[in-house]
């Protein structure tokens, strides 16, 4: 025999999946028997799938959906002085102190950016309006500009925020009058995604030689996530205000966190609702496999009497239950993917980058694994129960 | 030596209140190209007989030998795999698997061993004329060609005993004589035949005729000169077989 030299391990396992082969194909033309019954029972599975699938990627998007919208809350510290102490501005000392807290690696090494602020009327060919001016030496380490471009320092001219540059109908090269002198407009920020006590979008940044105050109204901890902002935050407290509360911190990082949390929640509790769906589709497998055992019992006694082994017996009617969870998985995900195509198309306001995300591919296998794994624990337990049967009985009728 | 022999075997069943004795110390012994027809009364036994002889039941007591090595109390595993290497089962219904072609039906007892035996069973089909059916569903064939189909069943993994119930009793007169004459082919080349039966017919076709009354076996051992017929020529295909079963007894 050729399987003489192999190692017991080796042909056990290529017998292994050689027993898988003629199960299978059988199995299959098991199922084309009842096809109205295996279609129903494949279709329960699609809709349990679909259900997990779409309702997982729902959940999903809504959560990326909200990130975005909320997109930086959580990576700013906006550190001001502590008037209650005393404390009018923050001085180069602060910033120092500041910089020098958070200049770990385990916060991530945010950007720290002081503002010199001022109120102006600031005012363009049209329109004037009441703006907050800032100082600021580098806007490129907490600002993204839409049009013009951020210099890496900020020595003249203006950076107006979007909502004041919609106002006054500018753009970089105009020209804007801001208490009384003449600047030039080198770059519009982009619409702000931010919430915080400095708001860029109402608000013309000028070099810092623009001001001639003695200290800074605040300085900007810019980090990458929420989490190091955090830590950033706790080690601003630590060490700048360890003697004395000098400065007051700013920050929604902890907030972040709570919503985020409630989106994992809601993402749960709506996979748990394709859950259920998938249980039924569960239930009607069991039951298919159980008529369809009970019909086939004298056969599955002859397969036993003429010397079908029972674990050959019950790989046929496991491969059955897995193809009908397969098949249904298979056309659930495939119908998933059409209706959230169906949707992005027919629905504008469904920004098609978050349904695009590759996380939603995630809910799409999810549910293909799921699909086929409800097929095979439901139809464990009927096919151990006609494989298990007395071929005696089986053939009595 | 017998190809399968029961020695002073009973088998009670317990149902509801007090128990049924279906067979009551029942010798019997079938020899090597021996064709036995074993007749009796509906609910004398017959069925219980061939389940213990077919190793699909166990006697309740006594003993059963198979090519002379004791099957009495085997394990589910091992009686499967007896019954794949030594029985085959010919039933009055034909019991083939309808999603099935003739030759995957042949084929059944060993489609899930390593192999391909479609050759073989489609040499079987064709020494039963119907190599012309090899890929007709059971639907697609008459009742003498499903028994055929069957028979060639039986015989994919050269049995030492073919237990045959009620094979003609789904037929007309002639194609169970025809099918009788297969029984006689399948004998002369050394296989055992046991056929449970109510028809006349079979026990022209019988050496040998053993009666069952309320489970009490009237003749079921052979005279000694008819075990001696079969004699030495049959047992040089026993050994043959056996070795090739010990070979082929792979992973399972």
């Amino acid at each position: 025999m050729s399987d003489a030299g192999r190692s017991p391990r080796g042909a056990d396992r290529s017998g292994w999946v050689r027993g898988w082969r003629p199960a299978v194909s059988m199995a299959a033309r098991n199922l084309r028997r009842n096809r109205t019954r295996t279609v129903l029972a494949v279709l329960g599975v699609c809709i349990g799938v679909l259900a997990v699938a779409a309702l997982g990627i729902f959940g999903n998007v809504l959560a990326l959906g909200a990130d975005d919208a909320i997109g930086d809350i959580g990576t700013q510290v906006v550190v001001s002085p502590n008037a209650d102490a005393g404390v009018q501005s923050l001085s180069e000392a602060d910033v120092t102190a500041i910089r020098r807290a958070v200049d770990d690696p385990s916060v991530g090494d945010p950007a720290v950016v002081p503002l010199y602020s001022d109120n102006a009327v600031v005012a363009g060919q049209s329109a004037q309006t009441f703006a907050t001016v800032y100082g600021v030496s580098e806007p490129g380490l907490a600002f993204e500009a839409a049009e013009g471009e951020l210099p890496e320092r900020h020595r003249q001219g203006a950076i107006v925020g979007a909502g004041v540059a919609e106002e006054l109908a500018v753009e970089p090269g105009d020209t804007v009058e801001i208490a009384g002198s003449q600047v030039r407009v080198v770059a519009v920020l982009a619409e702000s995604q931010t919430f915080s006590p400095v708001a860029p979008d109402d608000a013309v940044f000028l070099p810092e030689s623009a001001f001639a105050a003695d200290g800074y109204a605040q300085a900007l901890v810019v980090s990458e996530s929420g989490a190091t902002a955090q830590a950033a935050a706790d080690a601003i407290r630590e060490d700048v205000n360890a003697r004395e509360e000098r400065v007051d911190l700013f920050e929604l990082a902890a907030v972040v966190d709570e919503i985020n949390g409630f989106f994992d929640l809601l993402s749960t509790f709506l996979l748990g609702l394709g859950g259920i769906s998938l249980v039924v589709a569960g239930v009607s497998i069991l039951n298919v496999m159980l008529m369809s055992t009970v019909e086939r019992r004298q056969e599955i006694g002859v397969m036993r009497a003429v010397g079908v082994t029972r674990r050959d017996v019950l790989r046929v009617l496991l491969a059955e239950a897995g193809l009908i969870g397969a098949a249904g998985a298979a056309a659930g995900t495939l119908l998933t993917v059409v209706l959230v195509a169906g949707l992005v198309a027919s629905t504008p306001a469904v920004d098609a980058s978050l349904v695009l995300d590759p996380t939603n591919g995630y809910y799409l296998l999810l549910a293909l694994a799921f699909g086929v794994g409800v097929g095979i624990v439901s139809g464990a337990y009927p096919a151990w129960k006609a494989a298990n049967e007395r071929p005696v009985e089986a053939l009595r009728s | 030596m017998y190809s399968l022999e029961l020695r002073d075997v009973v088998k009670r069943y317990s149902s509801g209140g007090e128990p049924v004795v279906a067979l009551d110390h029942v010798d019997f012994a079938v020899s090597p190209g021996e064709f036995v027809a074993v007749v009796g009364p509906s609910g004398s036994g017959k069925s219980t007989l061939l389940n213990v002889l077919g190793l699909l039941d166990d006697p309740t007591d006594g003993q059963r030998l198979l090519n002379g090595t004791d099957v009495t109390n085997l394990s589910v595993a091992e009686r499967t795999t007896a019954r794949k290497e030594s029985i085959g089962f010919v039933f009055q219904d034909f019991h083939l698997l309808p999603t099935l072609s003739a030759v995957e039906n042949v084929a059944l007892p060993t489609a899930f061993d390593p192999g391909d035996a479609r050759d073989r069973a489609a040499s079987l089909l064709d020494r039963f004329g119907l190599g012309d059916r090899l890929d007709h569903g059971p639907s697609e064939l008459s009742g003498g060609q499903k028994q055929r189909v069957a028979i060639a069943r039986s015989l994919i993994n050269d049995p030492a005993v073919l237990l045959a119930d009620e094979p003609t009793g789904n037929l007309d007169t002639e194609t169970g004589s025809a099918i009788l004459a297969e029984f006689e082919r399948v004998k002369s080349e050394g296989v055992a035949v046991v056929a449970v039966t109510h028809d006349p017919l079979v026990e022209e076709y019988a050496d040998r005729v053993v009666e069952l009354t309320d489970g009490v076996v009237v003749g079921g051992v052979p005279a000694e000169a008819d075990a001696d017929v079969g004699g030495p020529g049959d047992d040089g295909v026993d050994d043959a077989r056996r070795i090739r079963r010990s070979t082929a007894s792979g992973d399972r």
